[in-house]
């Protein structure tokens, strides 16, 4: 007999921390999350209320971060979590479930070839090394002949590449490439360690670093969002680690109220591409 | 002089001890993110399928490319871990420090954690599992350990995301992941597609049925752009509307999508598939309907009868096959009846 609301067996208890309930509220709210990969924070939060609707609706909406967390307590036995983001280009902060044992690429190994998933490793690596967080369409494409596995056209790679954006893995901006949101948050912890003195670090957060500013001093980069935070009413931008003037313009806080008000929604909307380094 | 593997390991392991041990009540996110290294399987990405792989010889992750890693890391050797693999990794490591605190520090845990993220996989794409699959995930070591294995990944499905892992063929041993979730509105649709798909799904029979039976494609969207849903843009939960509705959804065969005759520029129009009317009916469409209005069927009296004239036909159409099957059986068993009268005289 399934007991819906049971409590978690010994073996799946990880920590000393407390583990939670799940009930179906959580349950269907982890199946939608995982159907879409990667949700915007008000997408989650309208997810949420959704769920509660569907199956409980007389309980009170339990905050986001409990809520999530609570899911996470019990998913943490499988080296599993909902973890939360920050878009790079806009700041706009995001849900995804990433494994956190293999590194996510074990998601993209089912969906592609070899001669593909090397397609993509390659991009990665011109993508980690540019100044700019941004690898262009032909540059990539040059190196079709280096690939593992079946040999791939330049036009094959064209379509290879296409899928990746459908896919959410890889954004692209006129031409160029760049990691989609959800490929930093799943991969950050394998991008960190397979190029340990390529990648970039924000001197802020010291997260993973794809876009950003750079100090033309010192060289130390921040993420836009964490400019934005960091400088916010702030006249005369310095640099937080030599003093210098901070030459690049500031990015706005990331304001989720205005962004509704506007009802614009994301995918109508062209984020801006800021490429200052 | 470069550290040898042993002592990288031993040290590794006392700082993710140390770290366990004041990890106390944090949430998993933050020590997920300040644990850096500790669940380093950095180095065997982008693995190939589970199936091309002969998992015994390939100690840490079954979902990696055979032969050696692709990346130039250097840490690739000790970094083929999960936090506390060290005493299933068979031939790799030395010294194997079983269970940090904080952890649940069994090794056959992390053979369930492969399992549930195979499974989890499979789910999404819809794709049936055989034994076979499955057993290629267990390496040599732990095969007589599946059952164990299987059960505690189906107990986690379960539980954490409400699927059920269903033996379907017990001859052919083919396994499906069922949502066990009750489905939005209506519990009695067919749920193995997915959740999400089905509230969209009675929203579109019932403008269909509203619309004599047969609904212009605009009309449909005039209703679904009301709710928040539209053609060229992804939704929270339906993801692609257009796609479900004039592909998945016809294919599925719940909805026929077809082509106004002798309409120029095209135009199209959606009717119920054989599906939905096997599945469901006007009146049960016509209660979601109501549902979703705030009020009864019979709020809608031309509807209402309408629906009711179908109850009536569906009612009469059941007890007509039981008749008929009531009758085949009777006949069968005479002829039953006679063949051994005839034998044992």
């Amino acid at each position: 007999m399934w007991n819906k609301d049971r409590p978690v067996p010994s073996y799946m208890q990880g920590s000393t921390r407390r583990v939670g309930i799940m009930t179906d509220v959580h349950r269907r709210f982890l199946q939608l999350l995982m159907t879409h990969g990667v949700l915007e924070e008000w997408d989650v939060k309208r997810l949420q209320k959704h769920c509660y609707k569907v199956h409980d609706c007389n309980a009170t909406v339990e905050k986001l971060e409990d809520f999530i967390n609570n899911i996470n307590s019990v998913l943490e036995s499988l080296y599993i979590e909902i973890k939360k983001g920050v878009t790079e280009d806009d700041g706009r902060p995001i849900y995804a479930l990433v494994n956190l044992a293999t590194t996510s690429v074990s998601k993209m190994a089912s969906d592609f070839a070899e001669n593909e998933l090397d397609l993509f490793r390659k991009a990665l690596e011109l993508i980690i090394d540019s100044e700019t967080g941004f690898a262009s369409s032909t540059n990539i494409l040059n190196l079709v002949d280096q690939l593992k596995g079946k040999k791939m056209r330049k036009k094959e790679a064209e379509q290879v590449l296409q899928k990746f954006v459908q896919h959410k893995w890889l954004v692209e901006k006129e031409g160029e490439f760049t990691l989609h949101c959800r490929a930093i948050l799943e991969m950050e912890q394998y991008i960190r360690e397979t190029h340990p003195d390529a990648v970039k670090v924000c001197d802020l957060c010291h997260g993973l670093l794809i876009q950003g500013q750079s100090c033309e001093t010192c060289g130390i980069k921040m993420h836009l969002p964490c400019v934005a935070k960091y400088f916010q009413s702030n006249s005369e931008p310095r640099c937080p680690h030599c003093n210098d003037y901070w030459p690049h313009e500031i990015p706005e806080v990331f304001d989720p109220e205005k962004e509704r008000e506007a009802g614009i929604s994301k995918s109508n909307k062209k984020p801006l591409r800021s490429r200052q380094h | 002089m470069p550290r040898g593997q042993k002592s990288k390991l031993r040290a590794r392991e006392k700082r993710r001890q140390a770290r366990a041990e004041t990890k106390g009540l944090e949430g998993a996110q933050a020590t997920a993110a300040a644990e850096g290294e500790s669940p380093s399987s950095a180095c065997l990405p982008f693995g190939g399928e589970p199936q091309n792989l002969p998992a015994a010889d390939i100690p840490s992750t079954p979902l990696a490319p055979q032969g050696a890693p692709s990346t130039t890391n250097t840490m690739a050797a000790d970094s083929c871990t999960y936090p506390d693999e060290d005493s299933s990794q068979d031939e790799k490591n030395a010294t194997s420090s079983k269970g940090t605190k904080g952890r649940s520090g069994d090794p056959l845990n992390d053979k369930v954690v492969l399992m549930v993220q195979f499974l989890l996989q499979k789910y999404q794409k819809k794709e049936p599992i055989t034994k076979a699959d499955m057993l290629k995930l267990v390496t040599k070591n732990y095969k007589p350990h599946f059952n164990e294995i299987l059960r505690r990944s189906s107990e986690y499905m379960e539980l954490a995301f409400g699927v059920d892992l269903k033996e379907v063929d017990p001859i052919r041993h083919w396994y499906a992941l069922v949502n066990k979730l009750e489905l939005t509105f209506d519990g009695t649709m067919n749920n193995e597609e997915g959740m999400p798909k089905t509230s969209l799904l009675m929203i579109v029979l019932s403008v269909i049925f509203m619309q004599g039976n047969c609904a212009p494609e605009e009309e449909v969207w005039k209703v679904l752009n009301m709710m928040g849903v539209y053609a060229d843009r992804k939704h929270f939960i339906y993801g692609e509307p257009r796609k479900i509705i004039t592909e998945d959804l016809v294919q599925l065969n719940y909805l026929e999508y077809q082509q106004v005759p002798n309409s120029d520029p095209p135009r199209y129009e959606f009717l119920w598939g054989p599906r939905a009317h096997a599945e469901t009916s006007k009146m049960k469409v016509l209660e979601f309907l109501a549902r979703l209005h705030d009020t009864i069927p019979s709020a809608f009296p031309s509807w209402y009868e309408e629906a009711l004239k179908d109850e009536e036909e569906r009612a009469r159409a059941r007890a007509a096959a039981r008749a008929r099957t009531a009758a085949a059986m009777a006949s069968a068993r005479s002829r039953a009846m006679a063949r051994n009268f005839s034998h044992t005289k």
